[in-house]
């Protein structure tokens, strides 16, 4: 090859090759038209997903206090042991491990993958370190590298024990409560928290004590080390709540139950807020903070005590004798046994047409005994015509007008409607008949009637205000401002002063001599209206509305009393039942006094 | 002095320089923006620019002939270096690429990369009147002897390097095109019993360029975050300085390998048409002063010495965008560090001394 055509020879060579590298630079450049131009969206969230995170703040719980600011709930500031949420599967290794060097306990389920995954990227797993569990810790800390410490509020009850059922208790958000977040578009207002309340007011006001997350959003570089904060919002915390409860009284009644079973309801009449509302026996709500173990949790629903019955909205009882002043008025309001109507008990009471004998609970009766008398000696004798004369209808439509047999509508949750029977239910739920006897024994607050101890309360609480037209309610105000009331719509058959003056007079001579509960009356500086119950048990069961006719004979009755004080200008109404406690005035009506005595001590009588 | 300054100014390509210096400037641009440890940084890559343009002068003002003349003993003292890498080279992840000399650690087969072209240039100078099959097949044996040598390393990404810079001189020489055409049918066939015999690293790497996202904070990594630098760039770029992938730590070897990520991330597409305007100019002007050289040697080398850079370049900025996997190479020019700044502008001060000396070599 001469070089003159080498020369030429080269230049097409490089022309070609110059072609060639053209063509080849064009691929990278679509490549990065392609990054840039066509992708431009995608990259430019996943550049900012790299460095901007979004941290959530949990908002903090509003405080529950009573109605004089008697804190019942609060939070207090722990240090936590908190994973990263990316290793939780790495848990129940750590577990073991944090057990073995440091015998710290991992308080949190670690087969539940899905607790609190969704609400933040540290999980705490142990809360309320001590001092020297901390000390420890950071010691070790080398040997835990995906844990830390970090500081968190939560709920404290200061009370303890005290007052559980009505405060309720909080809980790690679970499966189910992720749920029902999802569903009702809730989610976002629990972004970076861990608890929800599962019972009481904890749970019934959640939407107001949970408050609102704020964030927090930050830019990171690789290392997640934080460069700036971009822009922050405060969370909005949870409104401080105050309940009506007067917590003094709370404490008064549980003292005096000791430890015994039952619930005791304090309301005001003048305007159904509830004073006291106790259930006894009651639980630590801390135990369930962080989850309880499966221990204490049948330890607390153990079949004979049943712990976590809250048993002033939830236990069903028969009213016993209790029931007998709002049969009387039933009765008086239809015209039936107004003074001076009265029979002559001799212990028992024969049914019409018929062989068949009720029983007074006293032996040789009672003598004369108007319907004054009635309810100041609780004379069954009296009742069993009564009821017989006065019929169900007209007996359940006045128990309806007091709020038996339906939900009072109190803001706390599990509310039990009780049960006011009739014909029709007793056709549905046996298919029988009903009988004559049913209706003589449930004039005495013995048949199938059941009533919880609010009920009660709230029954006592019309016969004490007959205006009364508010719902019992526990809520007083929310940030200091006080609530509206919530009217019950009725449509009230009207109770002649007269009739209830009766009524009134029979229950104040309860505590007279002679009276089934003369005892409390003597040393009392105040008048009080009360009614004293003791509940056979013949198969229903607390918390059952029916229970088959095998009743254990060694079960004692259970105990009610219902009052309210001064009968003339009625402050407080009050209603107990104690389980198994036999006689309604000895048991129950000593629970109620103590309880009075405290409430009306500092009132002008 | 201004005579010195004159004699200087004769010897350069005003073109050429105008677009390397123009390279080197978006560079130092790029590298002051980000915020990781400036001032450092571009203090240092000042003295790099520095030393490079020493070497660039002193090689301006070399005559090619000496390069001629000791083409051949270069090259067997590069194979002879290579050779004793084998033996004695320094081990790291499993390849044996650097011979330790105490102060300093010499990677042969970068220096093969200059040395291949020179020798295969040499020989067809030599040759170039009987240029013939035998020649060719010569020249064949010549690149295989090196290729070989370094995939025992083993360095599969310099080896095919090394074995592109000698074939483009043979293409460059004449090899007629049935011969070309056959030999890719060969290596295509053969491309499978290559995949066999690769390390499992460099399958990986190969996988991961197909499907980065399978190993997101893995292997797929780096080229996941140069995708997003690039990508959030856009048409117009975040502007200067402020690459958040950059200045934000997420982008590995920001200053060096992956510095056209951050200049991509800052300056958007507007940016990277310009660059990439700029790397043509700068190769089509070495090419067209090959065309005016006079002898076959300086032709071929001068060639070899730009498509060298053209490689780099396309291999960097093809790993960068997520064509093929990442393998430590530098941008020409632009990349932190003074190895690649000073081999780029030697190669362009060889350039410019063969330019000078056009007629130098005998024909």
């Amino acid at each position: 090859m001469d070089n003159y055509r080498f020369k030429y020879f080269f230049k097409k060579r490089i022309q070609i090759l110059f072609g060639f590298l053209i063509i080849l630079l064009f691929i990278p450049l679509l490549k990065i038209f392609y990054l840039q131009i066509i992708q431009f969206e995608r990259f430019t969230a996943l550049s900012k997903n790299n460095s901007i995170k979004i941290i959530p703040l949990p908002p903090k719980r509003g405080v529950i206090l009573d109605r004089n600011n008697v804190i019942l709930a609060d939070n207090k500031l722990v240090h936590s042991l908190e994973i990263d949420r990316a290793f939780f599967s790495a848990l129940p290794e750590i577990k073991v491990r944090l057990k073995n060097k440091l015998n710290i306990d991992v308080d949190v389920d670690v087969d539940n993958k899905k607790t609190s995954y969704l609400y933040e990227n540290s999980v705490p797993i142990s809360f309320s370190l001590t001092d020297k569990q901390i000390a420890n810790f950071v010691a070790h800390q080398y040997l835990f590298p995906k844990l830390s410490i970090k500081q968190r509020f939560i709920r404290d009850y200061p009370q303890g024990r005290s007052s559980a059922h009505l405060i309720g208790f909080i809980n790690r958000i679970n499966d189910e409560d992720i749920n029902f977040l999802d569903k009702e578009n809730l989610t976002n207002r629990y972004l970076g928290s861990t608890h929800i309340g599962k019972s009481g007011i904890e749970k019934f006001y959640e939407n107001l004590i949970h408050g609102s997350p704020g964030f927090k959003e930050i830019e990171v570089d690789a290392k997640q080390n934080v460069i700036r904060t971009l822009q922050e919002k405060k969370p909005i915390p949870g409104k401080a709540i105050n309940l009506t409860i007067d917590y003094r009284l709370q404490k008064i009644a549980e003292k005096a139950f000791g430890e015994k079973k039952g619930a005791l309801v304090a309301i005001d009449p003048k305007n159904s807020e509830v004073l006291a509302y106790v259930s006894q026996p009651t639980f630590n709500p801390a135990l369930f903070t962080n989850g309880i173990s499966h221990a204490a949790w049948s330890n607390l629903n153990d079949k004979n005590s049943r712990t976590m019955l809250d048993r002033t909205v939830a236990g069903v009882y028969p009213p016993g004798s209790t029931l007998k002043p709002f049969v009387a008025l039933a009765a008086l309001t239809n015209d039936i046994r107004k003074p001076p109507f009265s029979i002559f008990d001799i212990g028992y009471f024969t049914m019409p047409r018929s062989s068949k004998v009720f029983r007074d609970w006293k032996r040789g009766g009672h003598g004369t005994v108007d319907i004054i008398k009635a309810i100041a000696v609780s004379c069954d004798t009296f009742f069993y015509g009564l009821g017989l004369e006065l019929g169900i209808p007209n007996l359940n439509k006045v128990l309806d007008d007091f709020n038996f047999g339906k939900k009072t509508g109190i803001d706390i949750g599990g509310e039990k409607s009780g049960l006011i029977a009739n014909k029709a239910w007793k056709k549905k739920k046996f298919n029988e008949s009903w009988y004559a006897g049913e209706t003589a024994i449930t004039a005495i607050g013995q048949g199938f009637t059941l009533v919880t101890p609010l009920q009660l309360a709230n029954a006592t609480a019309k016969l004490a205000n007959p205006s009364l037209s508010i719902k019992p309610h526990l809520l007083l105000s929310i940030d200091r401002i006080k609530q509206d009331k919530e009217e019950v719509k009725q449509d009230k058959q009207s109770y002649s002063d007269k009739n209830l003056n009766w009524i009134k007079i029979g229950m104040v001579n309860v505590t007279k001599e002679g009276g089934t509960a003369a005892f409390l009356g003597k040393k009392s500086n105040y008048q009080m209206a009360s009614k004293t119950g003791t509940a056979q048990l013949f198969g229903l069961k607390i918390g059952e509305e029916y229970n088959e006719v095998t009743l254990p004979d060694n079960l004692k009755d259970h105990a009610l009393f219902i009052t309210y004080a001064p009968a003339n200008d009625p402050k407080i109404v009050i209603a107990v039942i104690v389980e198994n406690g036999g006689h309604g005035g000895s048991v129950a009506g000593p629970i109620a006094k103590k309880v009075l005595d405290a409430y009306l001590k500092n009132k002008k009588l | 002095m201004i005579k010195v300054l004159q004699k200087y100014k004769k010897r350069i390509d005003n073109h050429l320089l105008t677009i390397t210096f123009f390279i080197i400037f978006l560079g130092l641009v790029t590298l002051s923006g980000s915020n990781l440890d400036t001032l450092n940084i571009i203090v240092n890559q000042v003295v790099n620019i520095f030393v490079g343009l020493i070497i660039f002068t002193i090689l301006v003002f070399t005559n090619p002939r000496i390069l001629f003349s000791y083409a051949p003993a270069l090259f067997l003292i590069t194979i002879f270096l290579l050779i004793l890498v084998h033996f004695f080279g320094v081990e790291s992840n499993g390849a044996r690429r650097w011979l330790a000399f105490g102060f300093f650690n010499l990677q042969p087969s970068e220096l093969m990369k200059i040395t291949l072209p020179l020798m295969i240039a040499w020989l067809y100078q030599q040759y170039q009147n009987k240029i013939t099959l035998w020649l060719h097949f010569t020249a064949i044996i010549l690149i295989s002897i090196p290729v070989y040598l370094v995939l025992l390393q083993p360095d599969l990404g310099t080896s095919i390097m090394i074995a592109l810079s000698g074939f483009l001189i043979i293409f460059l020489a004449g090899i007629s095109w049935r011969l070309i055409l056959s030999s890719m049918f060969v290596a295509i066939l053969s491309s499978p019993l290559i995949w066999i015999n690769l390390h499992v690293y460099q399958k990986n790497r190969i996988i991961n360029m197909l499907d980065p996202f399978v190993d997101p904070l893995g292997a797929g990594y780096h080229t996941i975050q140069s995708m997003i630098a690039i990508g959030s760039g856009g048409s117009f770029g975040k502007g200067w300085g402020e690459g958040s992938q950059t200045n934000l730590n997420f982008l590995p070897e920001a200053n060096t390998d992956f510095i056209f990520a951050v200049y991509s991330e800052e300056f958007g597409f507007f940016g990277v048409v310009i660059i990439f305007a700029l790397f043509l100019l700068l190769i089509f002007r070495i090419f067209i002063l090959a065309n005016n050289m006079q002898s076959t040697f300086s032709k071929l080398l001068t060639v070899s010495l730009g498509v060298s850079i053209f490689s780099a370049i396309f291999v960097n900025i093809a790993m960068i965008s997520g064509l093929v996997p990442i393998v430590g190479l530098p941008l020409p020019f632009m990349s932190y560090g003074g190895t690649s700044m000073v081999v780029s502008l030697a190669s362009i001060g060889i350039i410019m001394s063969l330019n000078n000396h056009k007629t130098l070599i005998a024909n």
